[in-house]
């Protein structure tokens, strides 16, 4: 069975009353384990297409399931456990809680799961991805390599089933782009974690096990 | 020029903001106009009634009886023709109905035929009232009929005389405001004072004359005659315009009180335009850095925020105008009882135009230091790269400084009294100063407290959040219910020392006007063990040969020299007086008269020991030496003397006798009906019925004063709710990654509730510890009571601002908790 699953889905804004259509009948499938890139240039809605697989949005037609469960119509309190355990989320631009330190950021999800080790495992993570000296400072004191680490840190605490991974390169230079999605890898391979990254890099499909292309919002390849 | 389009979008793009604003100054112009308005309103009645208020042009007042000479001048005038004289005398007397079963303490107004020459005593039956009060009759307010229950024609014992009730006075024209009589009005005609037999001397009776000049223009001249024939300044003579009344000396000091609440209502609204407008320029900030990339200069920016403020002043100008004209229709509900009937409350054109100006200036100053920190906004801002300059010290100063000269030139205009207005402005910087460290420590702690509990640690770090004015709210809120909170507790403490719980060893039976002639039948008729105290009736002359200036004396708001004071004679402390300073109450070397000063007259006028003090007794003066200076060590409530004599000094003077007793309140009635029927000239004061009276007098002024001060509470939940609006942006962003992370709705609503609890009660509690500390010390200093705190009371205080706060904290942020996560990152660029 797979863990994700994108049936017939349709998405379209309305921008000064034109609609704007950005999927279009998509339908896809995530097996458990795998690495998967859904690629296209900008505007083809890839990243539409991972927030309504993800829950943070809903399709105007389709359906999602995950694990047989339909969760479309779940309402935001009855996504929030899956979002909490289950799913784990980087984006480019980091999404750091500001107000909070690295250490509370990386902890956060797993206070919030009621985990008493939530500190112990979030040190273990920073300590993990080189962050251990930085888990009292600002989002605002690191550097962009330095906030992605702490964002993977986060998203992984809880050591869910599924991470989604929105352009997670995209706001960094080369080299920090390249140790980020090395140790994004290499700690999905640690824990056996699904991996649904968006992006628009030949280079870092190249390293997937599968690669769905978007055009126009419709699938437009699967290899 | 300023383009108006580009000041409309910027309204329209800070609507939240806009809408504070307005409100802000709508909070200052109804404040401002709807107690500008009341003031004249009063004012205006109080002079155009001027005469009827008096009853008369030339009121001449004495608390002995009116000098030969002064008689004579004034007989003489009559007979020229050139004015009409009517005299009466006021005092309180123990009446009975004539079973003798039910008495009851009165103030008596005995008045000669003409009384009064100006407005009309108006009778329940709407006869002519000089038509009914003849020799033998009494015409009485409601309350001594409710009382003796008695009705009309019924026989009542007034003194040695026998009176028949004739009719119910419902108003009269120079007592419009009774509540402050300790017993009802009885009318009775002068032609039967001497059957009354109530009068002896030093009786404390007010002897008035009132004068109708038949020639307006003779005025002057006649006020003139009349004081060269007053041989001693103990006798008062004014004329309707500028006699003092007891309504206008009770609205002078109402209004006084409330115009100290309005420049602290307009203070912190003040604050809430300069917050609101700092949210509104700070949600504008990458609008502005656009607009200086494109090569605007800062005077064009600050200009057309200017314009802004001005529009939005003016429009919040004319609402909080019509509300005020709205108010004016409630308060006379408000000051029901308290306002004489004549009083015609309308918003003048006077209270606008002052209104208008003084809110216009308080907008400007409060919008002086966003506008001026707008030049430090640079156009790197944009790239999200740059923050904005400090603002300039300088500019900041100037604009503080301009800030505090204006409140401190309408305080001044408004108390008219440098010393209180100085006071009134120490105390305020004070209030400031100490909310605003209190707040900054409690922050710092805060800040570097983790807190163990996930929830409270995302709320203390809400507080936190950029642009949260999280210590401009706390200071407001702060000062603001530290005010409220300590009237609340010392009117508390006033009600429980005095209405509720009557101190068990203080005496609550008083009688007064005891004739050393009846003071052993007295005794012996009481039957119980009392204290007696001889009172001698004088006034001070003069101190160390200076003569009391009794005009200004008498513009002061406390007490004063100029009144006639209660003189007494011992040789011995009493048991709640030490010395203060000197040796003994008298020394043993000096051979001239003494006098030992209760400490309280020092605040009247400073004196030391050995200085003299001269008195005028019965017409004679005698200059006694200032040999001790007491001071009292329990409650209020034990009789006290300002001056005491050496026996050998007053021994001989005209005098009555003081008893003070402590009786079970079942037995007052009683004892007062047994003791005013063997001595109808005694008066009888129950202080526990007065006690009654005066709770209610402070129950309404407390509304009232609660009423003005809730404004300022409005003003606090005002920048509370500007602030949340101005932290929106990060409040949406906190709650997306709340709910990305798997945050429920209830959590994120939690962590926005339990922020403004923490700001709530932080607020209220810190508010309690200052209003705590400031009633103790009023309480103690100023009404030397014993303090309670009302440890529960002051919690539900507490409580009901927290709940406020969180109201108005959870109120503005629950929209955001239906933002759902995708459109947020969507705008963030993501897509």
């Amino acid at each position: 069975m797979p863990i994700l699953e994108a049936r017939n889905v349709s998405k379209s804004y309305s921008i000064d009353g034109r609609p704007i259509t950005v999927l279009d009948d998509v339908c896809l499938t995530v097996a458990a384990g795998e690495f998967l890139v859904v690629r296209g240039a900008s505007g083809s809605g890839k990243s539409t297409l991972l927030t309504i697989l993800s829950g943070l949005d809903r399709p105007d037609l389709g359906r999602i399931v995950m694990e047989g469960k339909d969760i479309t119509e779940l309402s935001e309190d009855d996504l929030a456990p899956l979002r909490n355990k289950s799913f784990g989320f980087v984006f480019q631009a980091f999404h750091l809680v500001p107000s909070l330190s690295v250490l509370e950021n990386v902890m956060f999800p797993a206070e919030l799961y009621g985990d008493r080790h939530a500190e112990a495992k979030a040190q273990a993570l920073l300590d993990r991805v080189g962050l251990s000296q930085r888990a009292s400072s600002l989002p605002h004191q690191l550097s962009g390599g330095e906030k992605q680490r702490c964002a993977i840190c986060r998203a992984l605490i809880n050591e869910p089933r599924l991470v989604f991974a929105d352009e997670p390169t995209g706001n960094l230079d080369s080299a920090n782009g390249d140790a980020v999605l090395k140790l994004l890898l290499e700690l999905r391979r640690e824990r056996r974690t699904t991996l649904l990254l968006v992006t628009h890099s030949v280079e870092i499909a190249s390293l997937a096990d599968r690669v769905v292309t978007l055009r126009d919002g419709r699938i437009a390849g699967n290899i | 020029m300023v383009n108006v389009r580009f000041v409309r979008s910027q309204i329209a793009c800070s609507k939240r903001q806009s809408y504070l604003f307005v409100l802000c100054v709508i909070l200052s112009m109804v404040t401002l106009v709807s107690l500008g308005s009341f003031s004249r309103s009063v004012q205006k009645s109080l002079l155009r009634d001027a005469r009827a208020l008096h009853a008369g042009d030339i009121i001449v007042r004495s608390h002995e009886a009116l000098p030969p000479t002064l008689t004579s001048q004034l007989e003489l005038l009559t007979r020229q023709k050139t004015i009409e004289s009517a005299r009466f005398y006021e005092f309180y007397s123990v009446v009975r109905s004539a079973s003798g079963n039910a008495s009851l303490l009165a103030n008596l107004k005995v008045v000669e035929p003409g009384y009064p020459f100006y407005g009309t005593v108006e009778l329940a039956s709407k006869r002519p009232f000089a038509a009914l009060l003849t020799p033998g009759a009494a015409i009485v307010e409601q309350g001594v009929l409710d009382r003796l229950h008695l009705t009309l024609g019924d026989t009542l014992l007034v003194g040695s005389a026998r009176l028949t009730i004739r009719d119910v006075v419902l108003a009269e024209p120079d007592r419009p405001v009774n509540f402050f009589a300790l017993g009802p009005r009885i009318f009775i005609a002068a032609a039967g004072l001497a059957s009354l037999e109530l009068l002896g001397k030093g009786s404390r009776v007010e002897y008035v004359a009132l004068v109708k000049v038949r020639q307006e223009k003779r005025l002057a001249e006649t006020v003139a005659k009349l004081r060269a024939a007053s041989p001693n300044d103990a006798v008062q003579i004014n004329t309707y315009r500028n006699a003092d009344s007891r309504v206008k000396r009770f609205f002078d000091n109402l209004l006084f009180f409330l115009d100290l609440i309005g420049i602290f209502t307009l203070l912190l609204a003040g604050i809430g335009i300069q917050s609101t407008l700092s949210a509104l320029l700070l949600e504008q900030q990458e609008t502005i850095a656009i607009i200086k990339a494109l090569g605007s200069k800062s005077r064009f920016i600050i200009g057309h925020y200017l314009a802004l403020a001005l529009v939005l002043g003016v429009a919040g100008t004319v609402i909080g105008l019509a509300l005020s004209l709205a108010l004016q229709d409630f308060l006379p509900i408000l000051f029901r009882g308290l306002i004489p009937a004549r009083v015609e409350l309308t918003v003048s054109a006077g209270a606008i135009v002052e209104g208008a100006v003084t809110g216009l200036v308080t907008v400007l100053i409060f919008t002086a230091l966003p506008l001026s920190r707008l030049r430090s906004i640079r156009p790197a801002l944009i790239f999200g790269k740059a923050e904005p300059d400090a603002p300039q010290r300088r500019s900041t100063m100037a604009i503080a400084a301009g800030g505090a000269i204006f409140f401190a030139a309408l305080i001044l205009l408004k108390i008219r009294e440098p010393a209180t207005a100085g006071y009134f402005m120490l105390g305020v910087a004070l209030l400031v100063l100490v909310t605003f460290l209190g707040a900054t420590l409690l922050l710092k702690r805060l800040m570097k407290w983790r807190a163990q509990d996930l929830l409270l640690r995302q709320a203390i770090r809400g507080l936190f959040r950029p642009r949260n004015a999280t210590r401009a709210i706390m200071v407001t809120l702060t000062a603001a219910l530290a005010v409220i909170f300590a009237i609340r507790l010392v009117e508390m403490n006033l009600d429980a020392s005095f209405v509720r719980s009557f101190p068990s060893d203080a005496p609550n039976l008083f009688f007064i006007d005891i004739q050393p002639g009846q003071k052993a039948e007295f005794k012996r008729t009481l039957g119980k063990e009392a204290s007696y105290y001889p009172i001698v009736r004088g006034s001070v002359v003069a101190v160390n040969g200076s003569a009391i200036d009794r005009e200004m004396e008498r513009q002061k708001r406390g007490d004063n020299l100029a009144r006639e004071f209660n003189l007494t004679y011992r040789d011995g402390l009493l048991p709640d007086e030490r010395i203060l300073k000197g040796e003994r109450l008298f020394r043993a070397d000096w051979s001239e008269p003494q006098v030992s000063v209760l400490d309280t007259v020092l605040k009247m006028e400073p004196m030391r020991l050995g200085d003299r003090i001269t008195f005028r007794i019965q017409g004679l003066p005698i200059t006694a030496r200032i040999a001790s200076i007491r001071t009292r060590t329990e409650a209020p409530l034990q009789p006290y003397f300002y001056f005491v004599f050496q026996q050998k000094e007053l021994a001989d003077a005209p005098q009555t006798f003081f008893c003070a007793l402590r009786v079970d309140k079942k037995e007052i009635a009683g004892l007062q009906n047994r003791m005013v029927a063997r001595f109808p000239n005694l008066s009888v004061i129950d202080l526990t019925e007065t006690a009654s009276v005066f709770g209610r007098i402070m129950a309404k002024l407390s509304m009232i004063v609660r009423f003005f001060t809730s404004f300022s509470i409005a003003a606090g939940v005002l920048i509370i709710v500007s602030s949340t609006f101005a932290t929106r942006y990060a409040r949406i962003q906190e709650a997306v990654y709340f709910t990305i992370l798997g945050g429920r709705r209830r959590f994120i609503l939690a962590v926005f509730g339990v922020e403004s609890l923490i700001l709530g009660a932080a607020s209220a509690l810190f508010a309690l510890i200052i209003a705590q500390s400031a009633s103790f010390f009023l309480c103690w200093k100023v009404f030397a009571l014993s303090y309670r705190p009302f440890a529960g009371e002051s919690l539900l205080l507490v409580v009901e601002t927290t709940l406020l706060v969180l109201g108005a904290g959870v109120g503005a942020a629950l929209p955001i908790l239906f933002q759902r996560p995708a459109p947020f990152l969507r705008a963030l660029g993501d897509e």
